[in-house]
């Protein structure tokens, strides 16, 4: 609580009072200026800010109370002590009123200046150290004002609608998302209650929130702001409690949850769709089995024959969709353990074709390979084998009596290029359009006995798509259709 | 001579199943695998009763087929059966207990699906061919 090296000046026209004052003070560590004249007085006092000042008040060219008033003037709290050997009670007043600290009666002795001296640099220290406390304060108040505008900016940008509620729900806080999310048509005002602006179907919001007030740990709630599930958001509120585990209000979280909610629907769509395609071939099955045992057209066995076949081959038809919605879940699922090896594709296709050569002289129909020598791919095996399995067995399965199924490979701009090509009952341009739909099966007099998933397609583009390939098809109803794929070619 | 019972349904190996057992029971039976199809036989063939399934092209394919049918000179008075396995895949129950419900939904029946053959026919003999008066035509 001290300042070790003050600022001194002392304004006197006295040699003997400047060198004094000097000797006394610069011998304790202080620093001392001098002013031999008025003039020159206010123009060093007035260049610096000292922290004592020692002021004569008969100087020769201008009177001390003026030099006084010069350095008030410029520095309000400068501490000034006048010296005069004419001491009166009226200049004393005088210097006192125009902001004088004190004043000092000439002559005296060094133990007199030095008790007044430190009097006035103890009041100087409290008037630095107020003057310091003083600019902190002023800079934290600017901190905290940009601290509240960044907070503010901060609150504004996230995503998620925020909206704080005193006890008596009235708006403390809110950001932009919150009402555009709410979709309100009146604006929330600050300090006004929620209630006012929320419509109807919203009102459960504050109610809900409010009726367990003191207990309410935390509450989450779904709204439908644009039904079916156009918009639904998600409210999740908490309550602010202060040291003593009062609620002092509430701050409510909106997040837009409408793609999880169509999530949602897209997947109870398809179990409903999987559940419907497990079941027709399960009740045809049913049917045969019961027509078996209630022997309904006879005792005859072989009569049942045609209908034990049709029963194994849609039971087939069963396990196949379950291991194809397994697959398609698994890909979905990211689950796919794969073993990427560099396969010759047009060895996989012969391989396949090969599998396939008794079904395909059963079915009255002929194959055609047309293969390019050294086609390599990065796949797994299996996955490979899989789309060349669907393609082929569907050229096989809609195709017609002496029918071709004709496969080629080729080269094409760092892809090998897969087609497969039937001269089948082909497809109507609505149907193509659905092919790799999920359970998308075309229905009409042709397809009406062959069995299928609705599902091979699917799995293929799904697999086609993951290599980074594409498939395409062409078909001209009655006439036939071309499945054309692209996987990337190995690099070397 | 033989009543006629025409069978519309997506499905070809129920068309299977139910085909003999009508046959053998005395029926003459005529099969189409779509609502459209449906409505060219029926004008055709002119069957005695009419067994639709609900959901062929579009899951509301029999409904459309069978309020078509109605909307027939020669088949107002064709009685209808809609086989339908909608009640378990959407919760919806369908009825015709009330005459609100006969007026929008013009079949005169619906049957649950899967309907086992015998049961099936034992039904529509029973509700449609009991006596020969009942029958059309």
């Amino acid at each position: 609580m001290k300042i070790e090296r003050a600022n001194i000046l002392v304004v006197d026209d006295e040699f003997g009072m400047r060198e004094g004052i000097r000797r006394l003070f610069e011998a304790q560590g202080h620093r001392v200026e001098t002013a031999e004249t008025g003039r020159l007085g206010i123009d060093k006092g007035v260049a610096e800010e000292f922290d004592i000042y020692f002021i004569d008040l008969r100087i020769g060219d201008i009177d001390g109370v003026e030099v006084l008033g010069a350095i008030k003037g410029k520095y309000p709290e400068a501490i000034c002590v006048i010296c005069t050997a004419y001491a009166s009670i009226e200049t004393a007043v005088e210097t006192t009123r125009l902001g004088a600290y004190h004043y000092i009666a000439k002559p005296f002795a060094p133990e007199e200046i030095q008790l007044v001296f430190d009097r006035a640099l103890e009041r100087r220290w409290y008037i630095l150290e107020a003057r310091q406390l003083r600019l902190e304060q002023e800079r934290r108040l600017l901190e905290i004002a940009q601290e509240k505008s960044r907070i503010r900016t901060i609150i504004n940008s996230i995503a998620d609608g925020i909206v704080v509620l005193n006890q008596d729900a009235e708006v403390v806080l809110f950001n932009p998302q919150y009402p555009r999310l709410l979709e309100l048509k009146n604006e929330l005002v600050i300090g006004r209650s929620i209630r006012e602006v929320l419509p109807e179907h919203l009102q459960e919001m504050v109610t809900d929130i409010f009726n367990q007030k003191d207990n309410l740990q935390g509450i989450q709630q779904e709204f439908v702001i644009r039904p079916p599930a156009k918009l639904v958001v998600m409210a999740n509120t908490t309550p602010i409690r202060d040291d003593q585990n009062r609620v002092l209000g509430f701050v409510s979280v909106l997040r837009d949850i409408s793609e999880l909610k169509q999530l949602e629907l897209l997947k109870s769509q398809f179990v409903n769709m999987a559940a419907h395609e497990l079941k027709a071939p399960l009740t045809a099955i049913q049917g045969y089995l019961e027509m078996v045992v209630d022997k309904s057209l006879g005792d005859e066995p072989v009569v049942y024959d045609g209908y034990l076949r049709r029963s194994l081959e849609r039971s087939k038809t069963l396990i196949t969709l379950i291991n194809d919605l397994l697959n398609i879940s698994r890909i979905q699922a990211g689950k796919v353990r794969r073993e990427i090896e560099r396969l010759d594709l047009s060895a996989q296709v012969k391989s396949v074709v090969d599998f396939f050569a008794n079904e395909i002289e059963k079915s009255g129909l002929s194959a055609k390979l047309e293969l390019c020598e050294g086609l390599m791919i990065d796949a797994d095996r299996e996955e490979m084998q899989r789309v060349l399995t669907n393609l082929i067995s569907n050229a096989i399965k809609y195709n017609r009596p002496q029918g071709l199924v004709l496969v080629k490979t080729s080269r094409e701009k760092g892809y090998a290029r897969l087609v497969v090509q039937d001269t089948g009952i082909g497809m109507k341009p609505e149907e193509k359009e659905r092919l790799f739909e999920e359970f998308f099966r075309a229905k009409n007099p042709h397809t009406r006995t062959i069995t299928g998933t609705g599902l091979g397609l699917t799995l293929v583009k799904k697999i086609v798509d993951s290599y980074a390939g594409r498939i395409e098809a062409e078909s001209v109803y009655e006439q036939g259709t071309t499945f054309t794929v692209l996987i990337p070619l190995a690099e070397r | 001579m033989k009543k006629k019972i025409m069978m519309v349904d997506d499905d070809y190996d129920l068309l299977q199943i139910y085909i003999p057992v009508l046959e053998k029971a005395g029926f003459e039976v005529a099969t189409a695998n779509s609502a459209a199809e449906g409505l060219e036989l029926f004008k055709t063939f002119l069957p005695d009763l009419v067994l639709v399934d609900m959901a062929m092209e579009h899951f509301d394919s029999g409904f459309v087929l069978c309020h078509r049918i109605k909307s027939l000179p020669e088949g107002a008075q064709t009685p209808v059966v809609i086989l339908t396995a909608a009640s378990h895949e959407t919760g919806i129950r369908f009825s015709t207990q009330t005459a609100e419900e006969r007026k929008w939904i013009q079949a005169d029946e619906y049957l649950d699906k899967p309907v086992p053959a015998r049961e099936l026919l034992a039904f529509i003999t029973e509700r449609f061919f009991s006596t020969p008066d009942q029958a059309h035509h």
